[in-house]
């Protein structure tokens, strides 16, 4: 009794041998051999944060990484996926706690703040003796050089431009416009559009998020207007204020935008263009796919913004980068993932698969960017600039927190468009530091 | 037999501390890992938001982190979004809880009463508290919806509106349309905890009443409502405080919009911190909305006599 639930040492042996055999026996028939080279303990691992993981992406950058890994053996790539909405309090908390990721992919407008922060590695030398480096786009360099220092690869980058539904312009008889048309081509166009009583309007104007404000400044620049001159803030300026006017008329005067503007973010605008509320959007690249879906690639096609009256228009650079940290704990692993993925290839199919520009204009030069639904935003490249709120460190945070109730003040007639522009000009200015 | 031998015994030693003081240690003991718990999740981070509340401090600019007293709060009493936030945070719990209660009594009155198809009705009474906040957030948003809504659609098939409204996005509607889900949502909450009081009630004390002469309206207000007093205290609280802080309806369906029309002082408090990474600022708004919370349930328990008995 005393014994029953021990093993004897012959036991133990005999059951030993039993699991082996059972064990060995599972293995008969397997295509990969039991024993390989251990990758894993010899590889130093390079820690990736990926901040924008919706379904698409997942599969697409676990491919680049598995390719990566496969192609060398000193470094192995594991991915961090961080929610977008979450990405960027966690770097900026992996840096205050000193233990950032070795390389992220972030947003151009969160660099001035990593930089603030002293927490972004200089790849300056690193990258002008980069194979590719000449080839490259200048804006592409010129979008993550902060304080004159490069700090990161351009992975793809979007700008803004407009897609309209041709087959509306047919069915309501309208004249479809060219790449050169003007404000008032638009404004007639947003009004042949209208239908109230079908649910359709011209234009989704976007008045929540931080891109309501960028897309107003972009209109801006149509009438000459800059967000700095000479190191001054400039944004309520006389032309900023009457394009700005012109602009907030298309909701409150002409009311050829879905009465819902003031708080439509970016779901809002895309899904109002995909299910016919409105006929004309502003957008970057990264929604072709979508609205290939919503609503037939035959049925629309892009633009970019219409020129202003003083013959001007402007379309901001925004572009998600490949962006290392000083504290990173395998910079030479790092480094060559960044080169990797800024290869042709995953470059090229990065930016396919996203529906954002590669940086090299041979890569333009294939399709899809050969397609009508990219012709406005290629056509837009040698009027992009890079975003003017990226100019000094918080200018991006502020441009929700403080932009978008402004611009909705303006948009509800809470306030003028003057008065807008002065608020936001003040602000601006308090955050020039 | 043998004579047996006298022992002494020898006295025990007396204790290092009384049975008294021993027990009182022992019953503290047993507290400890539940004080150590609640200080560690609830004590420690509110004297870390009061001490941050102190300090400069924006997160992508550690170079001016410093020590600036009261000086976060001197910003808020000159911040004019502050002070519209606080009064949107004040209609926001008024009207709702208000109306909240007293749909749930009317719910509860009804549910508490005999009829064919009440365990269905309770049933269905739960489905707004049981959906998920943020999925309400997106129904309403999308009843409202001016384009395609059913609420306009509605409207405008029983010739009340020509065109449509945008019940969201107009600075005047935005507010009453976010109490109004609200509403929707803790109307079940009320009728819960009103409900399980209903039915504690002994039917006696109602038979005593209509053999005096009551009526239903004076059994009521003389009965039900005093036995009903300390659940509804409790539950109205609880419900004001919830309120106060509930961010992610408004966050759904306006994102404090349009022009800070909805913007309440919690949502107000998520945005600094997280949009302007001013943590700084946003304790001082977490350490205000504390303090709010704390005198206005302070007042709040000692004008309704809190939870004191009908009796006592």
């Amino acid at each position: 009794m005393k014994d029953r639930g021990r093993f004897s040492r012959r036991q133990f042996v005999r059951t030993l041998a039993a699991s082996g055999a059972i064990a060995a026996s599972s293995l008969v028939g397997q295509k990969v051999p039991f024993l390989s080279p251990r990758k894993a303990s010899a590889a130093s691992t390079v820690l990736f944060q990926y901040n924008s993981p919706d379904a698409p992406r997942i599969p697409l950058v676990q491919s680049f990484v598995d390719e990566f890994n496969k192609s060398q053996s000193e470094y192995e790539v594991k991915i961090d996926w961080v929610p977008q909405a979450q990405s960027r309090q966690k770097i900026l908390a992996s840096i205050v706690a000193g233990n950032p990721p070795d390389v992220t992919m972030v947003w151009d407008q969160n660099l001035p703040e990593f930089e603030g922060m002293g927490a972004l590695e200089d790849l300056t030398s690193q990258v002008k003796g980069w194979k590719h480096y000449a080839a490259t786009n200048p804006i592409a360099w010129q979008t993550v050089t902060v304080k004159g220092k490069i700090v990161s690869f351009c992975l793809g980058y979007t700008n803004d431009g407009v897609f309209i539904r041709t087959d509306r312009v047919k069915e309501y008889g309208l004249k479809m416009p060219n790449f050169d048309w003007t404000w008032d081509d638009f404004l007639t166009l947003a009004k042949g559009f209208t239908r109230p009583e079908k649910n359709q309007y011209g234009f989704g104007m976007r008045g929540a998020g931080q891109w309501a404000f960028t897309y107003a400044t972009e209109v801006m620049y149509g009438n000459g207007a800059q967000v700095l001159k000479d190191g001054k803030v400039v944004i309520n300026s006389k032309e900023a204020i009457e394009a700005f006017e012109w602009y907030i008329d298309l909701l409150r005067k002409h009311k050829v935008t879905p009465p819902s503007a003031p708080t439509d973010a970016y779901r809002q605008i895309v899904m109002g263009f995909g299910r016919g509320v409105t006929s004309m959007v502003t957008h970057s690249s990264g929604s072709i796919e979508e609205q290939k879906n919503s609503v037939g690639e035959a049925n629309f096609t892009t633009l970019p913004w219409p020129i202003g009256p003083a013959k001007k228009r402007a379309s901001f650079y925004q572009c998600e980068t490949l962006t290392m940290f000083k504290a990173a704990k395998n910079k030479e692993g790092a480094w060559k993932f960044m080169t990797f993925m800024m290869e042709d290839e995953p470059h090229f199919q990065y930016c396919a698969k996203t529906g954002m520009l590669p940086t090299r204009e041979a890569l333009l030069k294939r399709p899809p960017f050969t397609g009508q639904w990219y012709s406005g935003f290629i056509k837009s490249i040698p009027f992009t600039i890079v975003s003017p709120y990226l100019s000094y460190v918080g200018w991006g945070s502020i441009l929700e927190a403080v932009g978008a109730p402004l611009i909705q003040a303006a948009m509800v007639g809470k306030i003028t468009p003057k008065e807008c522009l002065d608020r936001w000009a003040e602000n601006l200015t308090r955050n020039m530091t | 037999m043998k004579e047996q031998e006298a022992t002494i015994v020898a006295p025990a030693p007396r204790p290092l501390l009384s049975r008294t003081t021993r027990e009182m240690l022992a019953n503290y003991a047993y507290l400890l890992p539940a004080a150590i718990c609640l200080g560690g999740t609830v004590l420690f981070p509110i004297l870390k938001t009061i001490n941050m509340s102190l300090y400069h401090n924006v997160l992508f600019r550690p170079q001016d982190y410093r020590f600036i007293g009261l000086g976060n709060y001197a910003r808020m009493v000159q911040d004019q979004t502050f002070w519209l936030t606080l009064r949107n945070s004040f209609a926001w719990v008024l009207w709702s809880v208000s109306f909240q209660f007293v749909c749930g009594l009317a719910a509860a009155l009804l549910l508490n009463a005999s009829f064919k198809g009440r365990v269905i009705l309770r049933t269905i009474n739960l489905l707004p508290w049981i959906v998920p906040g943020v999925v309400v957030g997106l129904v309403w948003e999308y009843l409202y919806q001016p384009n395609y809504g059913p609420i306009n659609d509605l409207l405008r098939r029983a010739a009340l509106m020509r065109e449509p409204a945008a019940w969201l996005s107009e600075i005047n509607f935005a507010m009453p349309a976010v109490i109004i889900t609200n509403i929707w949502r803790g109307i079940p909450f009320f009728t819960i905890m009103i409900l399980a009081g209903l039915q504690a009630i002994p039917i006696e004390v109602y038979e005593a009443a209509t053999v005096d002469g009551a009526s239903i309206t004076q059994r009521f207000w003389h009965v039900t409502l005093p036995i009903l007093r300390p659940i509804i205290v409790v539950a109205t609280a609880t419900r004001i405080i919830w309120t106060f802080n509930y961010a992610d309806l408004i966050f759904v369906m306006t994102n404090g919009g349009p022009a800070d029309a909805t913007q309440i002082t919690s949502t107000y408090t998520l945005l600094v911190a997280y949009a302007t990474l001013d943590f700084g600022y946003a304790a001082a708004l977490s350490v205000i909305l504390l303090v709010i919370m704390l005198v206005f349930t302070a007042l709040y328990l000692k004008f309704t006599k809190g939870v004191e008995s009908v009796a006592g």
